[in-house]
């Protein structure tokens, strides 16, 4: 186990960027494969469409552009789904390497570190979000970011660590 | 290595694509907002990296691992993140497996140059 992680260091970057490569070929594969997935979920992009009331759409009597329009989320739905991590790995590893006491982090820590992160990015949105909400406005402003700093446990080590 | 402090930041186009999929339908996000938040991110991978590596250093370990990382989370007090985070663990585990079986097939191509020395070595 612990030989396998060392020998796999040695080709990090390379794995890593070759993995970050096929994601995108990957995702372009299972988008043509999985038609028949698709409408399933197509049905559920509807479902939520027709329960928001969306005003700012306006409705289109030409219908081939409707369609072009929900092949496009299809799309989106599709590919993001497909991947596994969205931000960029070797942008993730070079922000890890800024600690001095880093020696070597293994792909996994790097990929799982990428991950974290994009769960932290969506849940400091949410959190912002519900002040932007308490305050009755559909756009998150900074003002809602520090509010959600200040307000969560987990959140006090960006206090004073934003302004680099 | 690092050559330019943007190097840095995180790409505003996926940030904003995260925050899509996570924000209600209708709600934007200020650009200020946005970049706090990446700002916030980036102190993120660094705040999460150092506990990592003191943690790996306690069980005098120089490469830090994904349990450093679960731990490290863990007790940075974002234990929500663990659950989803060990699913997604076992999903890249396995297409690196896949990878691998792949690339150990393809040797006899002229393509993996790199792989083909790594046996040699072996």
């Amino acid at each position: 186990m612990a030989s396998e992680d060392l020998f796999a260091e040695d080709f990090s970057e390379e794995i890593i960027s070759e993995l970050e490569q096929d994601y995108v070929q990957e995702a372009d594969i299972v988008e043509q494969e999985d038609i028949g997935g698709k409408e399933t979920e197509e049905d559920n992009v509807v479902e939520e469409e027709s329960t928001t009331p969306d005003e700012s759409v306006p409705v289109t009597t030409n219908t081939e552009e409707d369609q072009t329009q929900s092949s496009k989320t299809k799309t989106t739905n599709v590919s993001s789904e497909a991947r596994l991590f969205q931000l960029p790995l070797t942008r993730v590893r070079n922000i890890m390497k800024l600690d001095p006491d880093l020696h070597i982090a293994s792909n996994e820590a790097v990929f799982l570190v990428t991950r974290a992160t994009e769960l932290f990015i969506q849940s400091l949105g949410v959190e912002s979000y519900t002040f932007t909400a308490q305050a009755k406005k559909k756009t998150v402003q900074k003002r809602d970011v520090d509010l959600a700093i200040a307000a969560v446990d987990s959140l006090m080590f960006l206090d004073g660590a934003m302004s680099f | 290595m690092v050559e330019r402090i943007e190097d840095l930041n995180l790409p505003n186009a996926v940030i904003t694509r995260l925050l899509k999929d996570a924000l209600p339908d209708g709600a934007n996000v200020s650009k200020e907002a946005r970049s706090a938040i990446a700002r916030a991110a980036s102190v993120f991978v660094i705040f999460l990296t150092s506990t990592s590596t003191s943690l790996a250093r306690k069980q005098n370990h120089k490469t830090i691992t994904a349990t450093n990382i679960l731990d490290a989370l863990k007790q940075l007090e974002f234990e929500s993140f663990i659950d989803p985070l060990t699913k997604d663990l076992e999903a890249y585990r396995k297409v690196v497996k896949d990878k691998k079986d792949k690339a150990k097939k393809d040797t006899s191509g002229t393509e993996n140059g790199t792989e083909k020395e790594s046996e040699n070595a072996a």
